[in-house]
């Protein structure tokens, strides 16, 4: 029960406390390729510090627009003890993959819904386009892990890390994890991507209205919610080498998750963005190039 | 104490006495409204007796008429897989009956006399259909049930719309019938009885011997019950009849009516016919029209505006998942009966979630056309501030449906798509229904979100005054949006029911569902655990999560203002900035377009005379209608109301008389 508790706790605070940290970095990198100096490091910290002090003005009214995002953040935060980072999640009895693909869902939900609540007709159309993205973008994602569970043979997440990190790479496990990475842009919210936040023409789209606190618990799940899906790529696709020491397993999976990071980061500085119809044709090819991740993986390949 | 078939019988007796006493006294509607709901709810209080009593392992079976020379007999029995179903329809049926009271005031013209006798005796024959052992019992009672929701359904007999509505769903329906019947016959003519264990004997029997007369049994069956829970393409009729019907009877229809098609299905394939080659191949065949169907009507139903129309189209896309399951678990029967527990577990559990789900939606779709007049959202918005009730149940049960955790829906879903996913390790063809699956329960995700947009988020209509609906149109709401947390959080009391009832059946083992107690979790075994949901956890996590998120957003002890939704420093009016239910999705709604086409078939070309002849309100109805009317006016002319034209008739009458016995007399 004590380790249980440690281990939501760990998980926990690797996703709300070192996300900014993952944040901050890929801001550097993203100035570096403009040739800028770029902010500090520490930047995201002081961000969601001065939003937290800062006047929250409430556009919409009622219990639900109140709760909407702390319940935004806690989805997220509940997905990091789903997930395994460095060692087992420590939720793992608690939800499988398909419960874990779910409660990925649920933040986008939530801000969704903040966004139709709040009575703007840019949140309602930022919220409609989050939910297109949504669609194209879940099939390759749920695709991507299914490959995991039709090798493995189980539905666990646990199971499929420890089956890939003793059976070693395989050519449907590969497509599956590629096919996850491009997922994984879109749903961090990153360029070719961001079609729902979408700055220049819909203002931050589903959080247009949000401000001072409000607004830093949403970002912090965005942030959080990155890293937590960049683990999850690392740990179920790419759990090389896995020495057994939670210390080390826990950083090389950080480094490798920077690496994940930084690469989408990378994309998204060299890419303008898509119309969403574009999007959509893109993800479908997307999901039923994976199919063949699972053909592959019923032939055993 | 009473064997369960007893307390059928009194809840039966209890419905049919209650249509009579209804139809007297549907002068006074409102009193007519609550007999009626008190005769459902004392009915459905004897039904969850007879359901409690099957769990319980009670097992009882009654003749009470019985034709021997046919081999024919009305046979009741109660079994827990009935006993399932028969609580299903004692949630939903008080529920919709208890909401009507109040709903049926705002049709003007039609009486309530053409429904509250149907409505409650379309209960009983649901009740009946799920308590016959015998096919003749079953088809007479499955007929009455189909008779009477026609009636519901063409309540509004000025409303064109609802009158082809009902003629589309008595032909499709009884088209379906015929085949039963057909089905029935030949059943009977090799086995010589309609007792359900005859047939059972008789079809595993067949099969071995005549296979291609048993397939042919087993499909007139799979059509005739498939028609009836509304999968595609022979669901056809559900979209139309659904929404025209009161919203009380939409969601009877909804939650239950269609549940007894899959009831059959159930009956038939886990039950009548044994495991075997054949019946895998059958099992392929309902998990692709259930796949086709949730495909199909999910992806229509986003393209939705009519609020009711929208959720029919969703209970063809449930009616698949449930299918899906169905056939994944008839798949497995004979060769993994542990994988074919899990889906068929997930496909009845669903049933169950539905009725609750799909009723409370139909319910609050009806309590916004009850205050506003309209089902059409791009007129709706911002209802939320002036009903909050029935906005919170609708957005309980649309989060269900959408299968968000830890609401009811997702357990079930998840049931069935992890069940789907193990079964595709041995054929890979599940693994991509499966995954169909997944992907349009986003896609209902969508779909509801646009409802809980378009109709009451966003900014309301200040020059619309609208009104919460009365306290007794919003128990029913808020009672089946409990029970969807309820259900969600806890769903172990309800998976050990149905994990009696699946061993009720054709060797399906329940061990597979590892309930563990109230407060444990889900694991499903496949030999080892492979899959595990814990809701209750998953849920004090979350809320755990919440708090502490909470206290981060008040950490900085920010101030809060209210202030007006900024529209880039103009003012607007609410229709200009609302985001209408027919603009959302529309790049994905024009990528889905050709998914389920509305046909227009052509009229058949019939000789002028022959239509007429099949016109029986022109020539027959309205006719004789008009000549009684025209002689009940002639004979109240006679009734001028002065007396000295009385004693005339008086004096004139007594001269007959006296004219005719003088004449008798001679």
């Amino acid at each position: 029960m004590v380790w249980l508790l440690l281990g939501c706790l760990l998980n926990v605070a690797i996703a709300l406390l070192l996300s900014p940290l993952y944040e901050g970095l890929l801001r550097k990198m993203r100035a570096a390729i403009h040739s800028r100096v770029g902010p500090p490091v520490t930047q995201p910290y002081w961000d969601l510090l001065k939003l937290l002090g800062k006047e929250d003005l409430r556009s919409g009214g009622g219990m639900a627009y109140a709760a909407l995002p702390a319940l935004t953040l806690a989805s997220v935060l509940l997905l990091a003890t789903l997930t395994p980072m460095g060692a087992a999640a420590p939720l793992a009895f608690a939800g499988d993959m398909i419960v874990v693909l779910y409660v990925a869902g649920m933040s986008a939900v939530l801000i969704m819904l903040s966004g139709m609540t709040s009575g703007s007709p840019y949140g309602s159309v930022g919220s409609s386009r989050e939910m297109m993205m949504a669609l194209s973008v879940e099939p390759a994602l749920a695709v991507s892990l299914a490959v995991g569970a039709l090798k493995a043979g189980t539905l666990a997440l646990g199971g499929m890390v420890d089956f890939q990190a003793q059976n070693g790479p395989s050519v449907s496990m590969s497509i599956a994890g590629l096919a996850f990475f491009l997922a994984l842009q879109a749903q961090s919210g990153k360029l070719p991507f961001d079609i729902a936040e979408a700055d220049q023409e819909l203002m931050g789209g589903p959080l247009v209205e949000q401000s001072g606190p409000r607004l830093a618990l949403f970002r912090w799940a965005l942030w959080a919610k990155q890293l937590v899906l960049a683990f999850l790529l690392v740990e179920v696709f790419l759990p090389w080498p896995r020495l057994g020491i939670p210390v080390v397993d826990l950083l090389a999976s950080g480094l490798k998750v920077l690496g994940v990071l930084l690469l989408v980061a990378l994309i998204d500085v060299v890419n303008p963005r898509l119309r969403i119809d574009q999007a959509m044709g893109y993800f479908m090819r997307v999901g039923l190039a994976s199919v063949s991740a699972l053909a592959f993986a019923v032939i055993g390949r | 104490m009473g064997d369960p078939v007893f307390y059928v019988e009194v809840s039966l007796a209890i419905l049919i006495v209650g249509s009579l006493a209804s139809l007297a006294v549907s002068g006074r509607p409102r009193l007519c409204g609550w007999l009626s709901a008190a005769c459902a709810g004392a009915s459905a209080v004897s039904a969850w007796l007879a359901a409690a009593g099957a769990f319980a392992g009670q097992t009882s079976e009654r003749t009470l008429v019985s034709l021997p020379q046919l081999g024919a007999g009305f046979t009741l029995r109660v079994d827990p897989l009935s006993a399932v179903f028969l609580a299903i329809v004692a949630v939903v049926a008080p529920a919709s009956a208890v909401y009507s009271v109040r709903y049926m005031e705002h049709y003007r013209g039609d009486k309530v006399a053409k429904f509250y006798p149907p409505l409650l005796l379309c209960i009983a024959s649901m009740n009946g259909v799920l308590v016959s052992a015998d096919l003749v019992a079953f088809l007479v009672c499955w007929e009455s049930m189909t008779l009477t929701s026609y009636f519901l359904v063409t309540y509004e007999r000025e409303s064109a719309a609802s009158q082809r509505a009902g003629l589309k769903y008595f032909v499709i329906t009884h088209g379906a019938t015929l085949c039963m019947v057909a089905a029935a016959l030949l059943l009977w003519r090799v086995s010589g009885s309609f007792h359900f264990d005859a047939a059972r004997e008789t079809l595993s029997r067949v099969m071995s011997t005549q296979p291609l007369v048993a397939h042919l049994v087993v499909f007139l069956f799979f059509l005739g019950f498939a028609t009836k829970a509304g999968i595609l393409p022979m669901g056809d009729w559900l979209p139309d009849a659904h929404p025209v019907a009161p919203s009380g009877m939409s969601a009877t229809l909804s939650g239950v009516l269609v549940k007894l098609g899959i009831y059959g299905l159930v009956r038939l394939f886990c039950w009548i016919l044994v495991p075997s080659p054949p019946l895998a191949a059958w099992g392929i065949i309902v998990a692709l029209a259930g796949t086709a169907s949730l495909f199909a009507g999910t992806l229509t139903a986003l393209r939705q505006t009519d609020a009711k129309r929208l959720m029919a189209f969703h209970t063809i896309g449930q009616i698949g998942y449930i299918c899906l399951g169905l056939g994944a678990g008839v798949y497995c029967l004979s060769t993994a009966p542990l994988l074919a527990s899990i889906s068929l577990a997930g496909a009845l559990l669903h049933a169950v979630n539905h009725a609750c789900f799909k009723s409370c939606l139909f319910l609050g779709a009806g309590s916004v056309l009850y205050r506003t007049g309209t089902r059409d959202m791009d007129k709706l918005g911002g209802l939320a501030g002036a009903m909050p009730y029935t906005a919170g149940s609708t957005a309980v049960a649309s989060l269900s449906i959408a299968g968000v955790p830890p609401f009811n829906g997702f357990t079930s879903k998840w049931l069935i798509v992890s069940g789907c996913i193990l079964t595709g390790l041995r054929s890979p063809l599940f693994l991509v229904l499966g995954l169909i699956a997944l992907f349009i329960s986003i896609a209902t995700l969508a779909s509801f979100l646009k409802v809980l947009g378009a109709v009451y988020l966003g900014r309301a209509d200040e020059r619309r005054a609208v009104k919460e609906v009365p306290a007794s149109m919003i128990a029913p709401q808020v009672a089946l949006a409990a029970l969807c947390v309820l259900l969600g959080v806890f769903p172990q009391p309800a998976l050990r029911f149905i994990g009696q009832a699946l061993e009720s059946l054709n060797g399906a083992p329940a061990a597979a569902v590892a309930t563990g107690g109230l407060w444990d979790g889900i694991a499903l075994v496949d030999g080892t655990p492979v899959a595990f949901w814990w809701p209750l956890a998953a849920l004090a996590a979350l809320l755990i999560l919440a708090l502490l998120a909470f206290g981060i957003q008040r950490a900085g002890k920010a101030r809060t203002r209210s202030v007006p939704v900024w529209y880039c420093g103009e003012e607007h009016g609410p229709e200009t900035v609302r985001y209408p239910a027919g603009s959302y999705y529309l790049p994905f709604k024009h990528a889905v377009q050709g998914v389920y086409p509305a046909a227009k078939l052509p009229a058949p070309r019939l000789p002028v005379q022959v239509r007429r002849l099949l016109d029986l309100d022109r020539w027959l109805y309205m006719p004789a209608a008009h000549a009684i009317e025209k002689a009940a006016g002639g004979i109240s002319r006679t009734h001028a109301g002065a007396p000295q034209i009385y004693l005339l008739w008086i004096v004139l009458g007594a001269i007959v008389v006296a004219a005719i016995t003088l004449g008798l007399a001679r």
